[in-house]
């Protein structure tokens, strides 16, 4: 049988998808009562009253809930999910707001009714009184203090952090060339196609409580849940429907719908939806990116780093549930591929009367990226060497692996480098989009009045953080092969790529394998999709579980065989003797012996029974072993395994518009073994396009009262097909990770992490003027060359 | 959001002052208007219809006028609140005569908020333009004499002077004094 592991196979759940047959969130209870949330109009409002009693003969209303209607855990603030000691004041909102609104969008009263219709009906009807209160709206607001978002967080500041490895000050000093720079990033949002949305069941019965929600985080969700409504977790179950994108905004748990619905389903003994339209997902999910950053810089005469200062300012929005994991990561993964003599980071994490902000696919990497390499074309600019060149000068070379820098990631855990080749992906890059010859093609586009630039950026990206993910693995006596795993799926394809491994771990056709993820009821165990974890954290789970399997089941059919188990071997689902044609049982029939049983309920079965096998002397289940033909086995790694990459574009700027047109777009990417290149580039592809958003379409366009104005389709510009680069030039390097069973490094965010400092490389190349701020559009294209050619 | 503008109104610089503070006259010739009642000095209760696309709805609130300077100058504050959303207003207005005519010029800091706020300036920007024309020929018509045809836009548009362009934001509001009639006086249809 040919192996599975690396083949890029399609994608097993593309039919189901491609044909409409996938099921989510609002596929699902429609016979459940509907909810409808009154949410702030206002950025920052203390709230004076709400009068339901207009909404009280809306036909069809079942409920109203306001904050004076949430009991215990529930009336408290929803959690802080990674608290961190730097955290120092950080802030939570209420399920629903008690007395101050901080943000457009925040829930205030929720409405439950017959059906979506009447709910929203009745929801209108509700009046709330607000004294406004005066907005801190982006970073410059946030930094000036002059107006706080939360009375008690001086200085809007929740968190400050310093790292930093050697002596920076002294580095600086001595260095013999000196730049500043000051670089930003604006806020943007991940938007998935499919919004959020929870659906919950109350069994009065049996005091359970059934949850279905399109979460990145089935476990996170059901524990939250838990201890919010006072239930035990074992009464507690969550199941993750088909979902369709998570990005990170998803990753965020409870939301306040994901505790206000089971609240009202237990309440109201029915079961109730929440599904989130398009426009409160702009205003009630979250954002990202929103960084103001200011950079030192020392080198030597050939561009080699000896000291980096770096000092940012982050906007995280109204609350912090989800710590200071973003600024964390820019912190860290601002490095890249690079080593600086000496290295300082320090972030204030500031409040703002703006949506709460969490991470967004890439997660304070392409703010990090977007830094480190500016920086580096500045260099290069400045010393008027090759900007490829001044990157090479500053590599951590393959034979300094594992790297460690003294600092310490978003997982808590020391920021050291597994392994990766940088010099060898940058060699070809440069080869895969022709950088060398680059000024040829400048020449002749030049003769034709046009104007071209190329660009390049590098990163590093840790993936895989912990604590653990787990997986279950289960032989049925048909052969079959059931495998589970916690974490949860949006998009991934953790159908293919799981199978793919168990396929090859057990040696049974890849159709007989289902692969189940994201059940508490399969698998109740687990952490969450997130930080291009999945492969890395499941995979090797599942690859050691169906050794456990495979191991019981070469011992159970050496038994039955009368062989040894080292002369077996498993082949399409079969374990035979090695050379001894005739001699083999199918891996059924071991799942049948394996389970000694009194009652027969087929003909297969009668050869488990207790007059057919099994010694007398013995007990049918030996005191180390236990009935069934399954495995479950957990995989914890020490730290995260670092993957990288390298971007390159080459853009045309138009004249006179300004337009930005992209002509090629290469991406040479190291995520170790890749259990599936087709599904690899598809990540790719999808990021890339993601990062086209970012870089030159997509922005928050927040007013100074910290109204979202762009908060539709019709003007947040997601890019279609037709802005995406028409072929992405694809080449991959496999440094595998010594860390992990199966040598893999993350890929899920790494399409989108250089994007921002690679189109601001492009571009600045083909204009001559600084590109300082991302995204960029041809309109501010368009008036820095007005102040450019002011300037000169 | 921050607007200005100007308009000329066909009367003496008295007449206009007073028109634009007979809340009769306001109230016929702000679009969707269904209440303009005093409240108070320099204070009216306000209840238009309006809306833009899918966010139609009707909005109630307060209008207060105040620092008059009679025939020269005053400025209002407007707060309301529908369905759709929020609007915060504040109008500082001006009149002078040229002509025989009266320049009525006006710049406002507006603050939209809810739903209607992120449906985007786009489309409340070609709304108000409308809203805008259609308010000052209507009460340009109260003034010149022209029969008004009660609250019918469609029928009041048709007898309107040639539509005049005025910068977008909120006109109505600034010039006359109410800018809710300005910015939500009217169905889009």
């Amino acid at each position: 049988m040919t192996q599975l592991f690396g083949a890029p196979i399609p994608r097993r759940e593309d039919r189901r998808f491609l044909t409409g047959a996938a099921g989510f969130l609002d596929d699902l209870g429609h016979d459940a009562l509907a909810v409808a949330l009154v949410r702030s109009p206002h950025a920052h409002a203390r709230l004076v009253d709400i009068d339901v009693s207009g909404a009280l003969d809306v036909a069809g209303l079942i409920a109203i809930y306001t904050y004076d209607d949430l009991a215990g855990a529930l009336a408290e603030p929803l959690p802080l999910l990674i608290p961190h000691p730097a955290l120092t004041h950080g802030r939570t909102a209420y399920a629903l707001a008690r007395d101050e609104v901080n943000h457009v969008g925040e829930p205030v009263a929720m409405v439950v009714a017959r059906d979506r219709y009447l709910a929203e009906d009745a929801a209108e009807r509700i009046v709330v009184s607000y004294e406004p209160l005066p907005a801190v709206v982006g970073i410059e607001a946030a930094r000036r203090a002059d107006r706080l978002v939360h009375d008690d967080v001086p200085g809007n500041v929740g968190a400050n952090d310093t790292q930093a490895y050697g002596d920076v000050d002294a580095a600086l000093a001595s260095a013999p060339h000196r730049l500043s720079l000051d670089l930003a990033v604006e806020r943007s949002a991940s938007t998935p196609l499919e919004t959020r949305g929870v659906l919950a069941e109350w069994d009065t019965e049996s005091g359970r409580l059934r949850i279905w929600s399109s979460t990145q985080t089935a476990t996170g969700l059901r524990a939250a849940v838990a201890a919010k409504l006072g239930l035990d977790l074992t009464n507690v179950e969550v199941i993750t429907p088909d979902i369709g994108g998570g990005f990170g905004v998803k990753i965020v748990h409870p939301w306040p719908e994901e505790l206000l619905v089971p609240m009202a389903a237990r309440a109201l003994g029915r079961p109730v939806k929440f599904t989130e339209d398009r426009g409160e997902h702009f205003v009630a999910a979250a954002h990202e990116r929103a960084q103001l950053h200011h950079v030192e810089v020392g080198f030597d005469d050939e561009g080699r780093i000896v000291g980096l200062d770096v000092r940012f300012w982050h906007d995280h929005g109204a609350y912090t549930p989800y710590g200071v994991i973003i600024p964390i990561v820019t912190s860290t993964q601002l490095l890249g591929p690079y080593k600086p003599g000496a290295y300082r980071v320090e972030y204030d994490s500031l409040y703002t009367n703006t949506v709460i902000v969490t991470p967004y696919r890439g997660a304070g990497r392409p703010q990090g990226a977007f830094v480190m390499e500016r920086t580096m074309d500045a260099i290069a600019h400045e010393l008027g060497i090759d900007r490829a060149a001044v990157r090479e000068m500053n590599f951590i070379q393959p034979d300094e692996m594992p790297y460690d820098f003294g600092l310490t990631f978003q997982d808590g855990r020391p920021l050291r480098y597994d392994s990766g080749d940088y010099p060898a992906t940058l060699e070809k890059l440069k080869k895969l989009v022709g950088w060398d010859a680059f000024e040829m093609v400048r020449e002749a586009a030049r003769a034709e009045g046009r104007r071209v630039g190329i660009g390049l950026a590098c990163y590093v990206e840790g993936t895989g953080v912990g604590p653990y993910e787990g997986g279950h693995v289960l032989i049925e006596t048909s052969g079959k092969v059931k495998v589970a795993t916690g974490l949860t799926t949006q998009g991934q394809g953790h159908q293919t790529v799981f199978a793919q491994i168990v396929a090859d771990e057990l040696g049974v056709p890849i159709s007989d394998i289902e692969v189940v993820t994201g059940d508490t009821r399969r698998f109740p165990y687990a952490v969450g999709t997130f930080a291009s974890r999945s492969a890395v954290m499941s995979g090797s789970a599942i690859a050691l579980a169906a050794r456990n399997v495979r191991e019981k089941a070469l011992r159970v059919a050496a038994e039955a065989l009368e062989a040894d188990v080292g002369d077996l071997e498993i082949v399409a689902g079969v374990v035979r003797v090695k050379g001894n044609p005739g001699a083999e049982i199918a891996l059924g029939t071991v799942a049948v012996l394996s389970n000694p049983l009194r009652y027969a309920f087929d003909e297969a079965s009668q050869a488990a029974t207790q007059f057919v096998v099994g010694d007398p002397d013995k007990p049918p289940v030996a005191d180390d072993d236990e009935p069934g033909l399954e495995g479950r086995d957990y995989y914890s790694p020490p730290h995260a395994t670092f993957a990288n990459g390298m971007h390159a574009v080459i853009v045309e700027t138009d004249p006179d518009t300004a337009e930005i047109r992209i002509l090629k777009y290469a991406v040479v990417h190291d995520c170790g073994n890749l259990i599936n290149p087709r599904i690899v580039e598809g990540q790719i592809h999808g990021g890339v396009a993601q990062g086209v958003g970012g870089a030159l379409y997509e922005r928050m366009a927040y007013d100074e009262q910290g109204q979202l104005q762009n908060a539709s389709f019709m003007d947040f510009l997601m890019p279609y097909v037709t802005e995406v680069p028409h072929g992405i030039d694809i080449d991959h390097l496999e440094t595998p990770s010594p860390l992990n069973p199966l040598g893999v490094k993350g890929a899920g965010e790494a399409g989108v992490i250089p994007s921002a400092a690679v189109f601001a490389s492009a571009i600045e190349d083909a204009e001559g003027v600084r590109i300082t701020s991302m995204p960029i559009s041809p309109s501010e294209l368009f008036e820095l060359r007005r102040t450019h050619e002011d300037r000169r | 959001m921050k607007i200005a503008g100007e308009a000329t109104l066909h009367a003496p610089i008295d007449r206009v002052w007073h028109a634009l503070g007979d809340p009769a006259i306001l109230a016929s010739a702000i679009p969707g208007c269904e209440r303009l009642e005093p409240a108070g000095p320099g204070t009216y209760l306000m209840t238009v219809t309006a809306g833009v696309a899918s966010t139609e709805g009707t909005y109630s609130g307060t209008v207060r006028v105040y620092e008059r300077q009679p025939q020269s100058s005053f400025a209002i504050n407007a707060n309301a609140a529908g369905v759709p959303g929020t609007l915060g207003t504040d109008v500082r207005v001006r009149l002078s005569e040229v002509d025989g005519s009266t320049l009525v010029s006006y710049d406002a800091d507006a603050a939209v908020g809810g739903l209607i706020g992120g449906v985007g300036l786009r489309l409340l920007t070609t709304v108000l333009q409308k809203t805008a024309d259609e308010f000052f020929a209507a009460v340009d018509n109260a003034l010149t004499g022209n029969a008004l045809t009660g609250n019918a836009p469609a029928a009041r548009r048709a007898e309107a002077p040639a539509p005049r362009r005025f910068p977008p934001g909120v006109l109505v509001g600034a010039a006359a004094g109410f800018a809710l009639g300005a910015i939500w006086g009217r169905r889009v249809r």
